[in-house]
């Protein structure tokens, strides 16, 4: 063997070693890749989650699929009873029957303001509603609204206790399959504007500018649910948490002072649609939206009767514009992921909540005026809006199922058709002219 | 013989010719099957030579089928035109969008919502598909291709879909083009009189002054200028007579004698001065108020006019000129029939909204003093009285209120019942009545000097209202946004209301008065976190 063939034969030899290296190389890199991918699949993405998409839409995520809210704020009071009555333990759930006719309509999702006392009672009609027809459920809380003379959200204890209440209630159903996500408060914000239930501190009575003064009010206001955000994240990971807002008022401190929520939950009640809304929020808040509350009444305050066409006609078309600007929906805003209407069944006990006797009896009296909802708006006094007639499922003294009947109203059926081929009723659109 | 046969056949074709050629325009009618007028529209149609007339034949063709509101059945009708004849497709694009625009609108007014819920979302793809149809298939020079962009526009307003703005955009653009080219400037003022209807001010203005230039720039003589601007007005379009009246009064002013122009700028402040009924726009009449006093002076102004100028001003709410001009007028005119009324608004202006009450009861004194009695020096003595007892002067309030009965004898019993009232508040050591003593308080304390009546809009029907006629006075306030949380308030009416006793629930009454004078109505209104704002309106009654 000469010279040249022992080189030859040796640097054969390093380049079958460096090809063996290179193949170890490449092996132990796949492994690592293996085994990072895998440790990331351990690693469980949460069960309900936010996606915002490279066009800056946003998407609701359920079980890794894209997810719509399609659904109903859910109090379902029977006849003669109040707000106090606690529906949850009722033996004949009612959750059974009104679950069914939700599914037959292609409602996914009910609203709870807040959960009831006994949390065996609201665990069992989340898992009924989610096992038996695949209704997911948001929880809110009231955040101490109601209580009186008012709620001190400037005052530390009421604070803490507030929060403790909140952890509590996250504590206890967090793990519940069915649940969707956390609301926090409902309009609590028009209290920082000194109207209804208003609310101040030492610091605030000392300021006399009144735009400060409010301004002040929202700032702790709204501090308060970033904290209570923080801490729902810290106790779940599973779940969104979404800031309740009445309209969009405030929300341009809440842009600063509350970043932890990952969606805004509004009510909203604009008429035959929502106008700049979903523009507005991204200009204010860029934030996702699912509206909490809206809807129209099926009352006609000003011919004094019925008219359930009226508002199906509002419904139908506040849901076009909620389609309008879902995600990728290219010519939308794309920051809606979905709604729930306000709301299921009438409730007769909201016109006088003092007299028991007037519980038992359909009122027809309206309670407030929006000249957003024209047809009756020259009713008496303007006030058209009819607070015992929102249902878009009406209740009658006759019992079925050892509750007062059903009876799906108009809305029930032209919401269930326009579900059923939503993109169907978008189809007018303008191409952009020449 | 057979000539005769010959003759026959011949008279047979052509009757037989004349029935086939009718039959081609009776064919297409759905409704209208012996409507003559609909059988000739179609001939128009047919037979048109020019773009005009073929316009005007489907302008009147719409009006007949939009009378009955048979929108379906034009489309129809229209649909089988452009089978007959395809040239007629880009009219027939426009007219189709227009109908099912109409129809919807109709159907939601009539409330037919089978045909709503069932035909609804055809209709709206109808309409879009069809406008913009119409606007490709017409050029930016026909005025279609405009009116096919504003029901475009009007569609997406309607729905306030994220389409709005560039529709709005669009139909802008498709004007400017239009403009290059046109003569006739119609389709211009209807957008902009549709733009300004939904509240779109700004470029109602930019399309108004493109309309107002191209009829000045028309060779138009200033006699044409002025009557065309008077039409505007006449019609109840405002924006465009103000538009005329700006160039016509600049044109004029340096064509004009001084004398003569007077006298037409006094007539333009008349037009639209205040009126109870009729066009009117208080803003544009004080501004050629003010220029009639560039012209001439101060002193031009008559009797007459100055009292208008002053009235017109406080129905405007600029109560600081109002008062200004009422105090000239004063010092004037002061045989004036309308001395005692000046000069009691004046009092009620200083010391209730300019909260100036020492200059306020100068005034009242001056008429209290009076010996000639009138509605207004009996209520300036009530307000004196009043005035004393909430600066709890009670016995100076009692010499005044005494002295008002004393004077008024069986007369103004609207007043002398409020000074009963009072009457009876100090003999039995009692308060101001609450309504009343909260608006004075609220008024004349300066810690409530931010209540200054920007949060409460107060209203009255009518200004200048007859003995017993009914008048309704109604309040909005403005409070912040509550959604479905409804703010409680309480409505605090005072001073002379009238007939009526409205609660304190209630932001408006109907009421009337049964004596003339000038006549104060006082309104607080409070909600839970204390008082809102607090106003106050002054009608006259002859």
């Amino acid at each position: 063997m000469n010279k040249i063939k022992r080189y030859r034969l040796q640097a054969t030899g390093y380049r079958l070693q460096a090809k063996k290296v290179k193949s170890l190389l490449l092996v132990a890199c796949g492994l690592w890749l293996v085994a990072f991918l895998l440790g990331m699949a351990q690693r469980p993405k949460p069960a309900v989650y936010i996606q915002k998409l490279k066009n800056g839409h946003y998407r609701l995520i359920v079980d890794r699929k894209p997810y719509i809210v399609k659904g109903v704020c859910y109090n379902p009071i029977p006849i003669g009873q109040n707000h106090e009555y606690d529906w949850w333990s009722d033996p004949n759930k009612p959750w059974i029957v009104d679950g069914k006719l939700m599914q037959a309509m292609g409602i996914n999702t009910v609203r709870f303001y807040q959960p009831g006392q006994n949390p065996e009672s609201v665990k069992k009609v989340i898992r009924d509603l989610y096992e038996l027809y695949g209704i997911r459920t948001i929880i809110g809380h009231w955040l101490g609204f109601w209580e009186y003379p008012c709620p001190f959200y400037g005052d530390k204890d009421f604070q803490d206790r507030i929060k403790k209440e909140v952890s509590d209630m996250i504590n206890t159903y967090k793990d519940e399959p069915g649940i969707l996500f956390w609301v926090l408060g409902n309009e609590n914000n028009y209290s920082c504007l000194g109207m209804v239930n208003p609310w101040s501190n030492e610091e605030i009575d000392k300021e006399p500018d009144p735009i400060k003064r409010k301004n002040m009010r929202y700032n702790i206001y709204y501090s308060f649910i970033n904290e209570l955000a923080k801490q729902i994240h810290s106790i779940d990971s599973n779940h969104p948490v979404a800031l309740g807002n009445g309209e969009l008022i405030g929300l341009e401190i809440a842009a600063k002072s509350c970043p932890e929520v990952d969606l805004v939950a509004c009510i909203i009640y604009r008429g035959k649609t929502f106008g700049n809304l979903f523009r507005s929020l991204k200009a204010t808040f860029d934030k996702p939206i699912v509206l909490t509350e809206f809807g129209a009444d099926s009352y006609d305050a000003y011919k004094d009767t019925e008219d359930q066409n009226m508002q199906a006609f509002f419904l139908e078309s506040q849901w076009r514009q909620i389609y309008e600007n879902l995600a990728n929906n290219k010519e939308g805003i794309g920051n809606c992921l979905g709604a729930t209407i306000f709301e299921w069944t009438d409730e007769w006990w909201k016109h006088n909540e003092n007299d028991p006797e007037s519980w038992k009896v359909h009122d027809t009296d309206s309670n407030w005026s929006n000249g957003s909802y024209y047809f009756d708006i020259k009713a008496k006094g303007n006030k058209n809006m009819n607070e015992e007639w929102f249902g878009i499922v009406a209740i009658s003294k006759e019992q079925e199922f050892g509750i007062d009947k059903r009876i799906p109203r108009k809305a029930y059926y032209v919401l269930r058709e326009f579900w059923k081929n939503p993109t169907k009723n978008l189809k007018p659109k303008t191409k952009k002219a020449k | 013989m057979k000539n005769q046969k010959s003759k026959i056949l011949t008279i047979f074709l052509f009757l037989l010719f004349i029935t086939i050629y009718e039959l081609r325009f009776t064919n297409y009618e759905s409704f209208a099957q012996d409507s003559n007028k609909l059988v000739a529209l179609t001939k128009q149609i047919m037979e048109a030579k020019t773009k005009e007339e073929l316009n005007l034949a489907f302008q009147d063709l719409t009006g007949l089928y939009f009378n009955e509101n048979k929108y379906s059945e034009f489309v129809e009708f229209l649909n089988s035109l452009v089978k007959q004849k395809k040239e007629l497709e880009p009219q027939v694009n426009y007219y189709i969008a227009l109908s099912r625009y109409q129809q919807l609108k109709y159907l939601e007014e009539k409330q037919n919502w089978d045909e709503y819920f069932s035909n609804g979302n055809t209709y709206r793809q109808e309409i879009t598909e069809q406008a913009q149809k119409a606007i490709g298939s017409n050029p930016f020079t026909d005025k279609l291709h405009i009116y096919a962009r504003l029901i475009l526009w009007q569609f997406h307003r309607d729905q306030q879909d994220v389409f709005e703005n560039q529709a709005l955009s669009d139909l802008m653009n498709s004007i400017s083009e239009y403009v290059k080219t046109a003569q006739d400037y119609q389709p211009v003022k209807e957008v902009a009189e549709k733009l300004l209807v939904y509240g779109e001010k700004v470029k109602s203005k930019e399309l108004y002054k493109i309309y107002v230039n191209k009829i000045i720039t028309s060779g138009i003589t200033d006699d044409k200028l002025k009557e065309s601007a008077l039409g505007f007005y006449k019609e109840g379009n405002l924006e465009l007579a103000e538009a005329l009246y700006d160039v016509y009064v600049d044109r004029t002013v340096k064509s004009i004698a001084k004398e003569k122009l007077i006298p037409i700028l006094m007539d333009i402040a008349k037009q639209f001065s205040y009126k109870d009924q009729g066009p009117k726009d208080t803003f544009y009449a004080e501004k050629i108020f003010k220029k009639i006093e560039e012209v001439g002076t101060k002193d031009i102004f008559d009797e007459r006019l100055l009292y208008l100028r002053a009235f017109n001003l406080e129905k405007t709410k600029d109560y600081p000129a109002a008062k200004d001009l009422y105090s000239y007028f004063v010092g004037r005119y002061l045989n004036s029939a309308y001395i005692d009324e000046a000069n009691y608004k004046i009092g009620i202006i200083s010391t209730y909204i300019l909260r100036n009450i020492n200059t306020g009861k100068s005034y009242f004194e001056k008429l209290a003093q009076k010996e000639n009695l009138s509605a207004q020096v009996i209520s300036s003595l009530y307000q004196l009285g009043l005035l004393s007892q909430w600066g709890e002067d009670n016995v100076k309030a009692g010499e005044y209120y005494n002295k008002l009965l004393e004077k008024a004898g069986d007369g103004f019993p609207e007043t002398v019942t409020l000074a009963k009232e009072r009457i009876k508040e100090i003999e039995q050591v009692k308060p101001i009545e609450y309504n009343l003593k909260t608006f004075l308080d609220a008024s004349l304390k300066e810690e409530y000097a931010n209540f200054d009546m920007t949060k409460i809009d107060l209203k009255s029907s009518i200004y200048r209202a007859k003995k017993d006629q009914a008048i309704d006075i109604n309040s909005l306030p403005y409070i912040e946004q509550s959604g479905c949380l409804q703010v409680e308030l309480q409505y605090l009416w005072s001073g002379h209301i009238g007939t009526a006793k409205p609660s304190l629930d209630e932001s408006a009454f109907n009421t009337t008065y049964i004596h003339p004078g000038t006549k104060e109505i006082n309104l607080i209104v409070i909600s839970a976190s204390g008082v809102v704002d607090r106003n106050i309106d002054l009608v006259d009654v002859y």
